[in-house]
């Protein structure tokens, strides 16, 4: 690793690199099922599996019955630390970007 | 019987197929007439057919071995030599034995079936019979070699029988009821070799073999393919001597041989002896044997095989199978009597006994297929695998173990087929016909056919094929062991063409779909159009580095040498250098990696690099680490460069707080991170500072940043903070020093005193109820100490209306509470040589 | 969407494997589309479901990995050419990937 950070300093490698940048910093994960994480990327592995600290969960629920309004409510949960499994990870994003 | 066109299915044998007679299309009249009488053989007992049996077998004294096989070498005198034995048959022998394998194993299933639905009774086999033989040897097997021996051992056990053996092919001669009947008389009179009779239906061939085994070559025609001769010659004399008893009747002996060789288990073997034990030894029965009618009950020995083959494993592997066309064009192993034409005869041979031996053989035969019946279905699934199925069985899985772990030596998918035992099976049973017979099947499928032929009877206890497989086994468990210590650290295995790596899956990593090649440049992606991102992603990657280097000094240090002296043997100092000489190097790297020593750029928009660095959280928390392993110029160094871009720090810029906009939680947090990780270490280095370094760094506050704003932010203000004080206690503690550094640092003062007068009101992060503003009494008590009068006054006129709220406040605030504020506002106060109770 | 993708990188060298177009587009602008759940297939371009499917424009492709896992570069959520949200840098884990579409030299 060092090796290939000395020599080379491309910026992204690979794409889980962008994740490992984003190591101890706060990242947004969206999930499947209308699902967004923001919190602390403590860890995560090749499968995308991630360990956020201070984690705020926001479900997208949109509302069925007007079809064509933009309504979406949503509900929020905080989670000091919590496991996402990789299946269910859709996209990571650092709160930078945004 | 025959030698080689003869039926020799024993009656425990006769496990061929019926439709399908192999050679001959005639029924072998004779064949299984050996166990003709048994009609006195009511006591059996049911667990005789499991026990005993072996122990029956007298298998080490062949005392008899010369009236069977007609003696030593004079006896082969008489027999002749002009017969051609290890000719053109030899050369085919391993290609004929495998052809009946073969052929057994693309039998349907239906047939044997069929052949076991119509059997009036079951064969008392078990298939476990040969394990209570301590002397049985199991493993039979076809060796070319055998046909290098003396003619004594592989010939003779098929001199009495060729002689009732009629030729089952109808373009062979027949011998007439007479002549059989002939044949058996010179047979019990004497023991003389075959009788000239029988030697002239032999062709001219080869003296290598006796006459007896030519006559029964001669009518085959010298057609390759039809020659299933001699492997069955091979087995069986082997399994003769095992077998035979050395006192048996010579009935016995020649009930047993006629067994087709290949198929014919020895495990049968006992319960034939059984039967012809207790079977009279009259002639006249012995005569009934022979005539082409046989028992019904002389059949079902023949099926045990059929029983323990597993029925479905053949039919999965067995061909349809139309096997139409003269049976004896097939390279047939099936020499036993055509099954219809056996129940067409039964009541024939029935006639022929008396009618006492009839109702004793009607009833022996109702026992025994109720007996048989019984065992058929206790020992349904017996043998169903045997210990080699089990052995390839375990070498499979460990082969899947092995490509699971990956072994990297066998990437060649050919390898992974020709370990793979089902292929190679169902390649072999199925595959091409071979182009020549002389051209043998591959070893692993006759390892296979053979296996199967004898693992119902040899070899199943300590054959050589089952130490074989264990020592494979062995070999394949080295192997796995040895190719996963082998095997590189490589991910992936790249076929070219292929739509991506082969990768060697497991949890940690899962296997890629896709082969991206990595471009070793990325010219375009530093044409990047947003700059902040990928400064964003340069600090993090330069972070992630420091840290790496962090983490390999810190694993260093602790490989650390014992400490050395000068006596030292020189291994233990010349390992200290190597130690020192790498810490060294990795020390060096820590400070690039840092990029403290970028050049500072005026002006700029990005932020220095390791100002940059700072910005993160992780980058702050790696300060303390970097401090540990840096010298004392460095962390000068270091406290410079942070000091001369405080205003430009994230915790500094983005954190001016107003009462109207109070710090978000995010920077807050920054705020409380920078403070406990980057300040400590830079604060104990500004408490040993000497007063120079002060004034230096005092003056790089004033002359390179904005004073406003670093004064507006706690961490500014710390840093204020500690300078003022640390120059006043310099001060008290030592004021002979140096009087220009004095004048220096008065000067300093003043400019900074100006600079923050402004701002005094504005100092307060929040309102007056906001708590944490000691930090700002603390900086003003600092400021107090050293100011002068004029000064002080300066300072109580800016802070005063703060002071005046604070005590207000904290009048109606819980006692606690006010009394912390209260000594807040107390810190400056007395600095000033005031108090709060003064204010009252 | 193999062949589809092999078209797409006439260009390149070796068309028969999407690795190669893969490879080549690296840095280039690309759309991507998710897909999210095959059990909204029918609606796909509902509004509501806009949380489903993702279009995602982004600048940059910076990398795919052999699991077609993506880094974006300035990426956009897109949904009926209305950007939802920018998200800058961002991961996308390859099962959610319907398609990577190389831009036409756009932005």
């Amino acid at each position: 690793m060092a090796e290939a950070d000395d020599g080379a300093p491309s910026s992204v490698a690979e794409p889980l690199d962008l994740v490992r940048l984003c190591i101890d910093e706060t990242v947004i994960v969206k999930l499947r099922g209308d699902r967004e994480l923001k919190g602390r990327l403590h860890a995560y592995d090749s499968h995308c599996n991630l360990v956020l600290g201070d984690a705020e969960e926001t479900i997208y629920i949109p509302d069925d019955d007007d079809d064509e309004s933009e309504n979406v409510r949503t509900v929020k949960k905080q989670s000091e630390m919590i496991f996402v499994r990789g299946d269910s990870v859709v996209l990571i994003a650092p709160q930078g970007g945004s | 019987m025959s030698f080689f066109d003869f039926d020799t299915s024993l009656p425990k044998d006769r496990g061929h197929f019926a439709s399908a007679p192999g050679f001959g299309q005639t029924p072998d009249a004779f064949a299984g007439l050996g166990g003709g009488a048994i009609g006195d053989d009511d006591a059996i007992d049911f667990e005789d057919t499991y026990d005993g049996l072996g122990d029956r077998l007298d298998e080490t004294d062949d005392a008899f071995n010369d009236d069977t096989f007609g003696g030593g070498p004079a006896s082969q005198q008489t027999v002749g030599r002009d017969f051609d034995f290890a000719g053109q048959t030899s050369k085919i022998a391993n290609t004929i034995h495998e052809e009946q394998m073969l052929f057994q194993a693309r039998q349907p299933p239906s047939q044997q079936k069929y052949q076991q639905a119509a059997g009036p009774s079951k064969p008392a086999r078990t298939g476990y019979e040969s394990y209570h033989d301590p002397n049985y040897i199991p493993q039979l097997e076809a060796r070319a070699d055998i046909w290098g021996l003396k003619p004594k051992q592989a010939a003779p056990p098929k001199q009495e029988n060729q002689a009732p053996e009629p030729a089952p092919a109808p373009a062979r001669k027949m011998l007439s009821l007479e002549e059989v009947e002939a044949m058996m008389r010179a047979q019990s009179l004497t023991q003389a070799p075959p009788t000239p009779a029988q030697q002239t239906q032999a062709p001219p061939v080869p003296q290598q073999q006796p006459q007896s085994i030519a006559h029964t070559q001669a009518p085959y025609p010298v057609s390759q393919g039809q020659f299933t001769g001699p492997p069955q010659i091979l087995q069986r004399p082997q399994q003769q001597h095992q077998a035979r008893p050395s006192s048996g009747p010579r009935q016995q002996v020649h009930a047993e041989l006629p067994g087709h060789s290949v198929q014919g288990p020895p495990i049968q073997h006992p319960t034939i002896l059984q039967r012809q034990r207790s079977a009279p030894n009259d002639p006249a029965i012995q005569q009934h044997r022979h005539a082409p009618s046989q028992p019904a009950a002389q059949r079902p020995p023949s099926q045990p095989r059929q029983i323990l083959q597993n029925p479905n494993r053949l039919s999965g592997q067995g061909q349809p199978m139309a096997q139409a066309g003269p049976r004896g064009s097939l390279p047939g192993h099936s020499r036993g009597p055509s099954f219809p034409g056996m129940v067409i005869t039964h009541p024939e041979q029935l006639l022929h006994l008396s009618e006492e031996q009839r109702a004793a053989f009607l009833e022996e035969d109702a026992k025994r297929a109720k007996r048989n019946h019984k065992i058929a279905l206790l020992s349904k699934d017996n043998g169903l695998m045997t210990p080699q199925d089990k052995n390839f069985i375990t070498r499979i899985q460990l082969q899947q173990l092995m490509a699971a772990t990956g072994n990297l030596e066998e990437q060649d998918p050919e390898a992974a087929l020709v370990e793979d035992f089902y292929y190679q099976v169902f390649s072999q049973i199925r595959g091409a016909p071979r182009q020549t017979p002389h051209q043998p099947a591959n070893q692993f499928a006759q390892t296979y056919l053979f296996q199967t032929s004898n693992r119902y009877g040899p070899g199943r206890r300590q054959g050589r094929g089952a130490d074989n497989h264990m020592q494979r086994m062995e070999q394949q468990v080295q192997r796995a062991v040895e190719a996963a210590k082998a095997k590189p650290k490589g991910k992936s295995l790249v076929i070219e063409g292929s739509l991506g790596k082969i990768a060697f899956s497991n949890a940690k990593t899962p296997r890629p779909l896709l082969n991206i090649k990595r471009q070793e440049t990325e010219k375009q992606s530093h044409k990047s159009h947003n700059s902040s991102t990928a400064d964003r992603k340069a600090t993090l990657r330069n972070i992630e580095t420091v840290y790496i280097t962090l983490m390999q000094m810190e694993d260093h240090e602790r490989s650390l040498p014992a400490p050395i002296s000068e006596d030292s043997d020189p291994d233990a100092i010349q390992k200290h250098m190597e130690w020192r000489t790498k810490i060294e190097a990795l020390h060096t790297k820590l400070w690039q990696d840092i990029k403290i020593m970028e050049p500072i750029v005026q002006g700029s928009h990005t932020p220095h690099p390791f100002i940059a660095i700072l910005s993160h959280a992780k980058g702050k928390k790696a300060i303390p680490r970097i401090f540990r392993h840096i010298d004392e110029q460095e962390r000068i160094t270091v406290l410079t460069m942070i000091v001369v871009h405080l205003d430009n720090l994230s915790v500094v810029s983005q954190a001016i707080a107003t009462p109207e906009e109070p710090l978000s939680p995010t920077i807050r947090e920054e705020v409380e991170l920078f403070s406990h990780s980057v300040m400590p270490p830079l604060f104990a280095h500004i408490s040993e500072s000497p007063l120079n370094i002060i004034i230096g760094l005092l003056g790089l506050i004033l002359d390179r940043t904005n004073l406003h704003v670093v004064a507006r932010t706690k961490i500014g203000m710390s840093f204020l903070t500690m300078l003022i004080s640390r120059a006043e206690l310099l001060k008290q503690s030592a004021p002979e020093i140096n009087v220009g550094d004095w004048e220096n640092w008065t000067e300093l003062y003043n400019r900074l005193f100006d600079a923050v007068e402004t701002v005094l009101p504005l100092l307060f992060p929040g309102t007056v109820n906001d708590t944490e503003d000691m930090y700002v009494w603390q900086f003003l008590a600092a400021m107090g100490v050293g100011a002068s009068p004029e000064q002080q006054q300066r300072l109580v006129i800016g802070v005063k209306d703060r002071v005046m709220e604070t005590v207000s406040v904290s009048k109606a605030l819980p006692p606690e509470m006010a009394g912390a504020r209260l000594a807040n506002v107390n810190l400056f106060m007395r600095a000033i040589g005031l108090d709060v109770e003064l204010l009252g | 969407m193999e062949n589809g993708e092999s078209k797409g990188a006439s260009g390149a060298g070796d068309a028969r494997d999407p690795s190669g177009f893969l490879s080549e587009i690296i840095g280039a602008p690309v759309t991507v589309k998710l897909n999210s759940g095959a059990t909204f297939k029918g609606t796909i371009y509902s509004v509501q479901r806009s949380h489903k499917i993702l279009p995602i424009k982004s600048c940059d492709l910076q990398s795919v990995d052999g699991y077609m896992n993506i880094a974006l570069e300035s990426c956009k959520e897109i949904h009926n050419g209305k950007v939802l949200r920018d998200w800058g840098d961002c991961f996308v884990r390859g099962n959610n990937v319907t398609y990577i579409c190389a831009d036409e030299a756009e932005d």
